[in-house]
């Protein structure tokens, strides 16, 4: 066991914790309360830079890139300490956590170097334009068409799911360049100017009624060549690359980003069942106890899952494993909830879901979906971890126009 | 103390697997399951021969001087080979019982005896579903017992026995010579034999005390160790059940291909993995919570509890449909893990208990 590295991120957990603390009152929760959407994401900047300043933004990118240089398992730990407090971070996680590392892996130098740094100060927000209506879990389903034109490419299709491309200045993308090859291999990867000329951006109202994402289209964009990521026919395996640099779930919730069990205990204090609190209920104590080892086991697992990286050690499927497990339970906890608390249950528009149980139910379906499904992480499991088959794909090797 | 296992940690897992690899099938155990109150002998003097009996006793008394996270590591090997014999889990939970119930003359004579194997240890406690009564009917008078315990695991061979009962109606812990005139066992046939189940009937036998003050609390404090352990073995049969399930999804065929490609299939396959792998977790923390005297050690122990029990009944039921008909057969292994997910289920309190317990902790808490 490298024990020096573990005291090393324990020390630095401790002063991230201090650090952090400082800013509280002006960043967190209390000040987030009122604001509208815009106010927050300017507050937002505002904090980005601020950590940036201190270094606590790319932690573990290069510095020649603007970042601290530290390991992924620091960038981990401070993001787990800043969770905690619930500063406006939403708006640049996707930034920060795919398009801006693979701009670094893949663009120039010289061109990551000018867009990285307002990025890692909240300036810019990169947005990842990958799934579509008809590419979702079947990502590589994708129709967005990319058709060379000398040293450009003409982009033409439609992406659905962006998160914050309606704030977003630029992003990535994968489109198919050749229909002719199997699905797979028919892709290429670019990255964009949000402004260039026809794209357009649709904000997709959710079930819970906030606009999170959006749905982006592409009529004739002309991009340079020199904006491909990889080379052409790479986009799949640019794509996938992806899941590789994001390998520690940084600042998994194991309450699947809903309220603390406590609540739901408060409420189940409050509230009655035939004559008694519904806390004496065997049904509920049942919901309560599920909920407590559930997210106890992961609370585990992810130490487990720390300490091994620490220890050289490749991460296993720790991160489905936590999603699946975590987003289901907070569903489950989230409709119980509201029966406890009868149809009166009060949402009002902005209600955060870590705090309230209507915002947290009505928002517990994106969770099951955003960032693979349920059923997609349980086929990750079985194949990657058990060695069980993949499903029967007939369009396996098939020319993508001939399916 | 780390939640990764040291290298001497994982030395006594591998040898552990090994043995069990080597030495288990479940054709031993068919045998036993159609006699009442047999075990398997062979495997227990194993668990004396590999110094199982004493990993968890304290060195001055014998033993190796390990905790529960050592025992956590083999009382899943044991588990993974739905073990014949009780006898490692209930030796241990008589060794804890007196540990955090009796004076030094009674640890330093008995717990020896346990470490070496040459006694074996049970714990009376309940007497009906209930692990702890609030309503004993086993009465204790002028250093005597008498009444009946229900269903004592390992009961049926068990030398000795902490048990409780009620003196002037307060609770008290005692030790009980198993093997004397005044005590008489009436073997059970159960639907999981090797385990040794057995009434045991107390008819003025002569106990010793090893405490009357707070009993039940001591009883329950001994009840939250024994369940860890209890659900590591859980957790190690419903990994057995899981891979067999999976080993068999990857080569059986119908409707032309594997049937592990089907999702229906596979991702019940993949669902037991995520609920053993909670189990274990909670298992490992609660191990820990344990070792470190940490305030959580009781919610852990139950969410281990609940976890292991719901893992491995889960495992077991889906692993047997997965297989179809033969895992149906006296032939499978598959019904010996039903009937261990069951009776491990039962024995020491149910899920029920359990759950009540763990909430009554997180709302004491609060």
């Amino acid at each position: 066991m490298s024990s020096d590295l573990l005291h090393e991120l324990e020390e630095y957990r401790l002063a991230a914790r201090l650090w952090l603390k400082q800013y509280a009152a002006t960043f967190g929760i209390e000040a987030r309360r009122r604001l509208s959407v815009d106010e927050d994401l300017e507050l937002g900047r505002r904090w980005m830079a601020v950590k940036h300043q201190h270094g606590y933004s790319g932690i573990s990118m290069p510095k020649r890139f603007g970042g601290s240089g530290l390991s992924q398992l620091h960038q981990a730990v401070f993001t787990q300490e800043e969770m905690a407090f619930n500063f406006p971070t939403v708006y640049f996680s996707i930034s920060l956590g795919q398009p801006v590392p693979i701009m670094m892996h893949y663009a120039p130098e010289e061109v990551s170097k000018k867009f990285i740094l307002p990025a890692l100060r909240g300036e810019q927000i990169w947005a990842q334009l990958f799934s579509e209506p008809s590419g979702g879990s079947d990502l590589a389903g994708l129709r967005t068409r990319a058709v060379r034109d000398g040293d450009h490419w003409i982009l033409s299709g439609q992406k659905l799911w962006t998160s914050w491309a309606q704030y977003a200045d630029y992003a990535v993308i994968v489109a198919r360049h050749d229909a002719s090859l199997p699905k797979h291999k028919g892709l290429t990867y670019f990255w964009l100017d949000m402004r260039t000329p026809g794209v357009t951006v649709r904000p997709v109202k959710l079930a819970d009624g906030t606009e999170d994402v959006n749905e982006v289209f592409f009529d004739d964009v002309r991009i340079p060549d020199s904006q491909r990521l990889g080379n052409v026919g790479d986009g799949f395996a640019v794509a996938m690359h992806t899941t590789i640099i994001e390998r520690y779930s940084a600042g998994a919730d194991e309450t699947g980003y809903g309220p603390e069990l406590d609540l739901f205990m408060a409420q189940a204090s409050r509230s009655r069942l035939g004559g008694a609190r519904a806390l004496d209920d065997g049904r509920v104590r049942e919901s309560i106890a599920d909920a407590y080892r559930l997210q106890q086991g992961l609370v585990t697992m992810r130490s487990k899952a720390f300490l091994s990286a620490a220890n050289g050690e490749e991460p296993g499927a720790e991160g489905s494993i936590h999603k699946l497990v975590s987003a289901r339970s907070r569903q489950k906890l989230s409709e119980l909830a509201l029966d406890l608390e009868g149809p009166g249950a009060i949402y009002t528009a902005g209600a955060k879901p870590k705090e309230n149980w209507v915002a947290s139910w009505l928002a517990a379906p994106t969770g099951r979906i955003a960032g693979g499904t349920d059923e997609i992480l349980l086929n990750i499991i079985a194949e990657k971890v058990l060695g069980l088959p993949q499903d029967y794909r007939p369009d396996k090797g098939v020319p993508f126009d001939r399916m | 103390m780390s939640i990764l296992h040291t290298d001497e940690q994982k030395q006594i897992g591998e040898g552990a697997l090994r043995f069990v690899q080597d030495n288990y099938s479940g054709t031993n155990l068919k045998e036993l399951l159609e006699a009442t109150g047999r075990y398997d002998e062979a495997y227990w003097q194993a668990c004396r021969d590999m110094g199982w009996a004493a990993l968890a006793v304290p060195e001055q008394y014998g033993g190796l001087g390990l905790g529960l996270i050592e025992f956590n590591i083999v009382a899943e090997a044991v588990g993974r080979a739905v073990a014949g014999a009780p006898f490692l889990l209930t030796s241990y939970a008589a060794s804890q019982a007196i540990l955090l119930a009796g004076d030094e003359s009674v640890r330093s004579e008995v717990l020896p005896l346990l470490a070496s194997g040459e006694k074996i240890g049970a714990l009376a406690f309940a007497e009906s579903a209930d692990p702890v009564p609030a309503d004993l009917t086993v009465k204790l008078a002028s250093d005597r017992i008498t009444g009946v315990k229900r269903a004592v695991l390992g009961g049926a061979r068990a030398d000795i026995a902490v048990t409780l009962a009620s003196r002037d109606d307060k609770a008290a812990l005692v030790l009980v010579d198993l093997n004397q005139k005044s005590v008489t066992r009436e073997l059970l046939s159960t639907y999981d034999n090797s385990r040794g189940f057995a009434d045991i009937v107390f008819a003025d036998a002569p106990a010793r005390l090893l405490t009357d003050v707070d009993a039940d609390k001591i009883a329950w404090d001994v009840l939250d160790r024994v369940a860890v352990a209890l659900a590591a073995e859980q957790a190690g049969g419903a990994d057995v059940c899981m891979e067999m399930a999976r080993d068999y999804a990857n080569t059986r065929h119908a409707f032309g291909q594997p049937i592990g490609k089907f999702q229906a299939i596979k991702h019940r396959i993949s669902e037991m993995y995520v609920a053993n792998q909670i189990a274990k977790a909670n298992c490992l923390e609660a191990a820990l919570a344990f070792t470190s005297g940490s305030p959580h050690a009781t919610s852990l122990a139950a969410a281990a509890r609940i976890s292991a029990i719901k893992a491995y009944d889960f495992a077991a039921r889906e692993g047997i449909q997965i297989f179809g008909g033969i895992g149906a057969t006296w032939e499978s292994d598959m019904h010996l893990h039903m009937r261990r997910a069951r009776s491990s289920a039962a024995v020491f309190g149910s899920r029920f208990i359990w759950e009540d317990r763990l909430v009554a902790e997180l709302e004491a808490k609060r």
